[in-house]
């Protein structure tokens, strides 16, 4: 009779679970909201300690070159010629292609001039552009120059390096979210 | 049918065969055209049941409105690969094994009443037509096995030859349920029974042991999840057809979701009355000319429900193991099977004598 008992209550659990597990999948297909997002149109809360790509405040920057020595890839290159404390740059890139996101390069920093921020979208055509300049300008601001005349003979600013292609659309969304990031500060 | 060979015959003077040849050509040539939007419209549709089940979207990219354009994209995407033979194939078998796949389940369609009249033969044995029609499709998916030259698809083939010939069995016993009940094998006489009747679901409680039966192992019969042991992704790539490409490929999945159409279309005809409305609202079935088409729009919502149900069952029950696919065919299905029918047979003698 045991063997008889277990048939028929097989067939009763397997149409039970079989139900029930319907049932399930019936309330996910109904009523649960879809998990999905629709990324280009839609996008997550980013958390603010993400950590995306750099910026540079580059008036605050004294180019000491810890923030270089510091980054375990070597991605970034400084270049200024000082002039007593005014700084005549010529070079503070970041190469996106080495870089780890470990975000070392921003303690060591002594004035606080370089950020990460939340800007995550790096695709680009070309290996070329994968090389980010931070510079917001090159040379000297003009009030520095004014300020060492007189003592040297300013030279003319010098053309900004060609970043390529996707290299202005990114460099102009950074400088929105340090806008953006600066108006946050000042609330 | 008959109006197509009339008009051929009278209204384009055509004599000798050749009414009947473009007949038969118009409705070959517009099933198969519905056929490709429907298995379109079928696979899109698995694409989003699966996803709203899983709490996923699906494809909504292609074609703009929830990627409605998604299957057309795939076809033209597989027409266009290229179509591998392996070395060690065996050409003509490989080559011709999709085809015959594919016209064992197609040639399912012939005897399918669609609306009054709209039906290409009414045959006197159309139920058990389409149950042996649908079984060539596995001397094709066993030629595809075998002429792939790859162990994964013997497997699989071998797999689908032991679980369809098994499901033959209880499938063929469920349906002689509702035959009892209607008394023919005629398609068309099943829709006329319940026209009059009611749904022959209706007609005792065996029958609904029956349509389950019939609906478990249609399921088999498919190849579809809880029963995909022949593809079985985890265990065998995919099967008989781990080594189809291209166009090739795609066949094996219009035929699975033609013969998913097939089965419904039984189901829906056998024991969720055909084309009639529930309690026969309207009479569809004798509605002039034009109207008796709202036949048609009925059958395919029916179908549509009971391939819903596919689906669901599909996207909820993992695989079986195929000793638990045997034991479910002829220790579960099949005396069941055997007890539906002869309650029926009792229940008929009782309710009439």
């Amino acid at each position: 009779m045991g063997s008889v008992r277990e048939y028929f209550s097989s067939i009763a659990n397997g149409l039970g679970s079989a139900a029930k597990g319907m049932g399930v999948t019936l309330r996910h297909f109904t009523s649960e909201p879809h998990i999905t997002v629709q990324y280009p149109r839609e996008t997550k809360p980013i958390p603010p300690t993400y950590r995306g790509m750099h910026i540079l405040e580059q008036d605050k920057c004294i180019d000491c070159g810890l923030c270089a020595k510091a980054c375990p890839v070597d991605c970034i290159e400084i270049e200024a010629e000082h002039h007593g404390r005014v700084l005549e740059w010529t070079k503070f890139s970041i190469d996106y292609k080495k870089c780890i996101f470990c975000e070392f390069c921003i303690p060591p920093c002594p004035v606080d001039c370089i950020h990460m921020t939340t800007e995550f979208e790096l695709a680009t055509e070309s290996p070329d552009h994968m090389v980010e300049d931070m510079l917001t300008w090159t040379g000297m601001r003009p009030q520095d120059q004014a300020k060492l005349e007189g003592k040297t003979k300013p030279k003319a600013p010098a053309a900004k390096p060609a970043g390529g292609g996707g290299g202005d659309d990114l460099r102009s969304r950074v400088a929105a979210m340090m806008a953006k990031k600066k108006a946050e500060k000042e609330d | 049918m008959d109006i197509l060979i009339t008009f051929f015959a009278e209204t384009l003077g055509m004599s000798g065969v050749w009414p009947l040849s473009f007949a038969y050509a118009t409705c070959i040539g517009s099933l198969l055209g519905f056929v490709t939007v429907y298995a379109m419209f079928a696979i899109w549709m698995e694409r989003k049941v699966a996803a709203h089940i899983q709490q996923r979207l699906g494809p909504m990219e292609v074609g703009g409105w929830h990627g409605w354009a998604q299957s057309p994209a795939d076809a033209l995407k597989l027409l266009f690969k290229e179509d591998i033979i392996p070395d060690g194939a065996n050409k003509w078998l490989f080559w011709i094994a999709p085809a015959v796949v594919f016209c064992g389940v197609f040639a399912g369609f012939i005897a399918i009443p669609f609306a009054a009249g709209v039906q290409i033969v009414d045959i006197n044995l159309g139920v058990f037509f389409i149950i042996a029609i649908a079984s060539i499709e596995v001397v094709g998916v066993i030629m595809a096995g075998w002429a792939s030259n790859s162990k994964y698809s013997l497997f699989g083939a071998v797999r689908e030859a032991a679980q369809v010939v098994s499901y033959e069995l209880p499938s063929a016993t469920a349906l002689l349920a509702p035959i009892l009940v209607v008394g023919s094998f005629k398609l068309s006489d099943f829709n006329t029974y319940q026209a009059e009747h009611g749904w022959v679901i209706f007609a005792n409680p065996f029958m609904w042991i029956a349509l389950l039966i019939f609906f478990i192992a249609s399921l088999a019969g498919c190849k579809r999840a809880p029963f995909d042991l022949p593809e079985a992704e985890s265990e065998l790539v995919s099967g008989f057809h781990t080594e189809y490409s291209g166009m090739r490929f795609s066949f094996f999945g219009l035929e699975e979701y033609v013969s998913m159409f097939v089965v419904s279309a039984i189901t829906a005809t056998l024991f969720l009355g055909g084309y009639t409305l529930p309690f026969n609202l309207l009479d569809v079935g004798n509605l002039p000319a034009p109207f008796h088409l709202i036949g048609v729009a009925v059958l395919v919502v029916k179908i549509f429900a009971v391939i819903f149900v596919q689906m669901w069952l599909r996207w909820t029950l993992p695989r079986m193991r195929v000793d638990q696919v045997m034991s479910l065919g002829y220790k579960y299905l099949l005396p069941w099977g055997l007890f539906a029918v002869a309650g029926t047979a009792i229940w008929q003698v009782w309710m009439e004598g």
